[in-house]
């Protein structure tokens, strides 16, 4: 038993040794192996490890390691930033947020692709893909995936009352109230969109102060110049909680909560990323063969549509080891190849333009065509290094309009203070 | 018999000391470490390093986005440690008198327990779901907001937390009142004593070490409260459910600011502090004063 | 045994299902189709259905963490008393110096929030060479474990009448045999419930196991748990098959340990 400390310790130095083994070390000796971060794609299959094994072949020698990473962007920046900042280069390349491109580049954590990548290899993907791509004039990433705020709706009840996909919020509003008096459903919502306090909350926000004609850095780095018309936006969508055009509970809302209730056909309109088209289309979908795409609306006086763009891009470690080989892994994966592969094995919409009017994919996704034409028109978010601080900042205020605990003027009076101040002297 | 106080002291420090070596190794230095970046300007971002003293401090002190953490972390652990404490005690009394089906109510009082905190929180998002969750169905289908409208959010998050919680305390105070001698109730029940009377003056006294101890460790589990937050509200709606490890959290891994976020950890870590010292001199005066 | 208190046994036993409500409904939406989960009512009607247990069994994922957690749980929890006993021992009992400034001290090691010492804890564990490995997880765990085992073991040891201890002594035994042969006896429920606690509190444990382990092969239940859904794609029926399998080894544990937690009742009443 024990005989005091001595005794206890031997047991600690014993139990570590025998223990020490018990994890896997990459191979030191033998192929070079690249390890690969992504989050897990979900679909009919995967198509990641297929690709991985033929860069395999396409480079003898080489084996490529895929890891993990949670689905939650926030659990993703956390395991970047801290083994990042804590230098654990454990990883050569990594799936990015679109948002912390230019945050990454600016701290020095991404490999410069520039030497690797040549101009005429980023002309194929959509022009707001390669606006966060890039920062200072130089390549940190290579766009990968993509996203654009769409507008889902109805085809059938649309149809039903002869109307057409709303060009404004004010005529989307007016439809709603014409369908949902007709209807006489009381569980028919009209739309739903994400209000909860997270990065969604921001995208939503955006897009409905960018309807409203108005930006959200002035040329001269101004926070919010059209302080009127940011607020309109911020108005506009506390106007439809507060008339029950929404219902109240957007402001707990994800995108998955939200696509949940759209395809059990309790809204006539969703706003969401075009991930959720083939989820609607599945076999025991309610909403099967009667969802269709729409741009997001614009405003009377304000602009004619307003969408945020988002995705995923692909970097480099700047401690890799394997500079080259990581940066050809990249533009393997960002090509037109495995880019196709990808938009046929799983929902997922790719950066390269001319994919969305090939013939199989098009036979796969037969969407695309229409959301090629909404991606043409998308809006990134502020290519900033000081994005996330920018939007973790505006979060709250926006989510305080949405409530009704601040005016939309403001929130957006707040959130320009806070924001002034968070970023003196930061360039 | 100081020889043997001596001997008695000197096999004290060598049970306690690989305890407090671990301790040392694994806990004194991450905080250490923590410590010293909330003294200084860390935003790797941009490369911002430099020393600023208490600057950070200086700052949260005028932060109204600091005071409404305090604000929510203190309402949030007043609450849910009072709540977790008088169901928990109810509910060890209860097993106390149990004679039949004994061990299935235990494993019941686990299973809240047993459930992975991962996916606890994803559960109760789907239960306070205002058309699709089972609460506002049980409610006659009303679609109450529970998660989105600031005055609600908080309370369901303390209920979310007490159902999880519970069992601990009421665990703890069960193991202790089972080493309670039968005999003490029989004589008690003798001599006439009712049921509350014998709770009140023999059951609870002699539960007092525990609930204090268990009280400590709950009250800091509530003070530095995240993973609910994070996931069910992520700090909302309009902060009313941001507490102080929410803000900390955001400000490390959402706006790097690594510094501000290390200062605010050390507030926690003071309130935390402040609240086992109060603890400390209660319990103090308890042995003191006579039983 | 009366008919009354056969009600009141049959009345806690109801409460308490009550309250493990939302457990069984975790339970109910596994055996369910992902498709009935937007309405209480179409779920209670959806016909169930074993998929989503199939899909978690054939991810085989699922296996190698449970046994990783099971395997950092368990030593976990023998570190954390291993080490705690004693050291609680002392704290109760013995005239060491600086005993309310040592509690302190204990207390202060758990007192950042998690989230705050993760990223040095990294930086050490990365030092150390054990990312990846179990002992990375033991060491932050018990970490965070000790403290309360070293205060919760105090106070049941305090339990304990100084008499019994000193009869045994008088009887010839030393610091050590009062220790092993009449306390520990005595605190056994306490230590097993404190073992308990620390073994579902390691189970339950997300944020190091995240950040300390890299390849599939070492991720833990919660971190298994939390990589389930993809890019956009929640599979709710899936995580809740998962969750359940998950929650079978710490039931079973609990299951096992009542009989010695009851036991404590019977053997050794403690004279108070």
């Amino acid at each position: 038993m024990f005989t005091g400390g001595s005794r206890g310790r031997a047991l600690l130095l014993a139990l570590s040794v025998l223990f020490a083994g018990c994890g896997q070390r990459p191979d030191s000796a033998g192929p070079i192996t690249l390890v690969f971060k992504h989050a897990k794609i979900l679909g009919p299959s995967d198509p990641v490890p297929a690709l991985l094994r033929e860069f395999e072949r396409r480079h003898p020698g080489v084996r490529v390691q895929a890891e993990s990473l949670s689905w939650n962007s926030d659990d993703q920046h956390q395991f970047f930033v801290i083994n990042l900042e804590g230098r654990g280069a454990g990883f050569d390349v990594m799936m990015l947020d679109v948002i912390w491109v230019a945050e990454f580049a600016r701290a020095g954590w991404l490999l410069d692709l520039t030497p690797w990548v040549p101009a005429e290899e980023l002309a194929p993907h959509f022009p707001s893909t390669i606006e966060p791509a890039t920062w200072n004039g130089r390549v940190w990433a290579m766009p990968w995936l993509m996203n654009v705020g769409v507008l889902y709706y109805r085809t059938d009840l649309l149809a039903k009352y002869r109307l057409h996909p709303p060009r404004t919020w004010e005529a989307l509003v007016d439809q709603i109230v014409r369908i949902r008096t007709a209807e006489r459903n009381p569980r028919l919502d009209g739309v739903v969109w994400q209000g909860r306090q997270y990065e969604g909350l921001t995208v939503n926000a955006l897009e409905a102060i960018w309807a409203n004609g108005a930006r959200v850095f002035g040329t001269d780095g101004v926070v919010f110049p059209e302080e009127e018309r940011a607020a309109g936006g911020l108005s506009l969508l506390r106007a439809l909680i507060v008339s029950g055009v929404s219902p109240s509970w957007v402001t707990a809302a994800d995108e998955e909560l939200t696509r949940r209730h759209f395809g059990d056909g309790r809204a006539v309109f969703l706003r969401n990323w075009p991930y959720a088209m083939d989820l609607f289309q599945t076999a025991n979908s309610p909403v099967r063969g009667r969802v269709g795409i729409a741009p997001l609306p614009g405003r009377v006086g304000g602009a004619a549509t307003a969408a945020s763009s988002g995705g995923a891009h692909l970097g480099v470690n700047r401690r890799t080891r394997h500079p080259e080989l990581a940066a050809a892994l990249v533009r393997f994966m960002a090509g037109g190849e495995a880019q196709k592969a990808m938009a046929l094995g799983g929902a997922l919409n790719p950066t390269r333009m001319a994919l969305y009017h090939d013939r199989d994919v098009v036979r796969a996704h037969p969407d695309f065509p229409a959301v090629h034409d909404l991606m043409l028109r998308a809006r990134p978010r502020p290519v900033t290094p000081a994005y996330l601080m920018l939007s973790s900042t505006l979060q709250p205020e926006f989510s305080a309009a949405l409530v009704g605990v601040k005016s939309p003027r403001q929130a957006i009076e707040h959130a320009r203070l806070r924001v002034g101040y968070l970023l003196q002297g930061l360039r | 018999m100081t020889g043997r106080e001596r001997d008695d002291a000197r096999a004290g420090r060598l049970m306690l000391a690989p305890a407090l070596i671990a301790l040392a190794v694994l806990a004194a230095w991450p905080g250490l470490w923590v410590l010293w970046l909330s003294l200084q300007r860390r935003i790797p971002v941009f490369g911002i390093e430099r020393f600023v003293g208490p600057s950070h401090y200086a700052f949260l002190a005028v932060d109204p986005r600091f005071w409404n953490a305090v604000q929510v972390t203190l309402i949030f652990t007043f609450i849910s440690v009072a709540l977790e404490f008088l169901l928990g005690i109810g509910v060890a009394l209860a097993l106390q008198g149990q004679q039949r089906g004994r061990r299935t109510a235990v494993a019941l009082l686990l299973l809240p327990w047993a459930l992975p905190s991962v996916v606890t929180g994803r559960m109760f998002e789907w239960l306070y779901h205002p058309s699709a969750g089972l609460l506002n169905f049980l409610l006659g289908g009303q679609a109450i907001n529970w998660l989105g409208e600031p005055m609600l959010a908080l309370p369901a998050l303390i209920v979310a937390d007490v159902w999880r919680t519970m069992p601990f305390v009421a665990l703890l105070c069960y193991a202790r009142v089972l080493t309670i001698a039968p005999d003490i109730y029989e004589a008690a029940r003798v001599d006439g004593a009712g049921a509350v009377a014998t709770v009140r003056d023999i059951t609870l006294p002699l539960l007092r070490r525990v609930l204090m101890i268990a009280l400590l460790f709950r009250t800091l589990d509530a003070l530095r409260a995240f993973d609910l937050m994070f996931v069910l509200t992520g700090g909302g709606p309009a902060n009313a459910t941001e507490t102080l490890t929410v803000y900390a959290y955001r400000s490390l891994f959402q706006t790097l600011q690594l510094g501000f976020g290390a200062a605010i950890g050390v507030v926690v870590f003071a309130l935390v502090m402040l609240v086992a010292w109060g603890y400390l001199r209660a319990m103090a005066h308890q042995e003191e004063a006579p039983a | 045994m009366s008919a009354r208190s056969a009600v009141r046994d049959a009345l806690t036993l109801a409460a308490l299902a009550l309250w493990a409500a939302p457990f069984f409904w975790q339970a109910l939406t596994s055996i369910k189709p992902d498709v009935a989960l937007s309405a209480v009512e179409r779920l209670l009607a959806a016909p169930p259905t074993l998929d989503h247990y199939r899909a978690v069994v054939q991810k085989s994922i699922m296996p190698a963490a449970l046994a990783n957690s099971l395997g950092v749980a368990a030593l976990t929890t023998l570190l954390a008393i291993v080490l705690g006993t004693p050291g609680a021992y002392a704290l109760a009992r013995l005239p060491v110096r600086g005993k309310q400034l040592l509690l302190l001290g204990v207390v202060a090691c758990t007192a950042f929030p998690q989230v705050t010492i993760v990223g040095p804890l990294f930086v050490l564990m990365r030092a150390l060479d054990l990312r990846d490995t179990w002992l990375a997880l033991v060491l932050a765990d018990t970490s965070f474990a000790l403290p309360l085992v070293l205060w919760l073991l105090a106070g049941f040891v305090r339990e304990v009448p100084v008499a019994v201890e000193e009869a045994a002594q008088i009887d010839g035994a030393g610091r050590l045999t009062a220790l092993t042969r009449v306390v520990l006896p005595l605190v056994a429920p306490g230590i097993a419930s404190a073992g308990l606690l620390v073994f579902l509190m390691s189970w339950n444990e997300l944020l190091f196991a995240y950040t300390f382990t890299a390849t599939e092969a070492s991720r833990t239940v919660p971190v298994a748990l939390a990589l389930f859904p993809g890019v956009y794609e929640v599979p709710w029926g899936d995580i809740a098959a998962a969750s359940m399998l998950a929650s079978l080894p710490p039931i079973l544990i609990v299951a096992g340990l009542q009989r010695w937690l009851v036991r404590g009742l019977t053997a050794g009443a403690l004279r108070e």
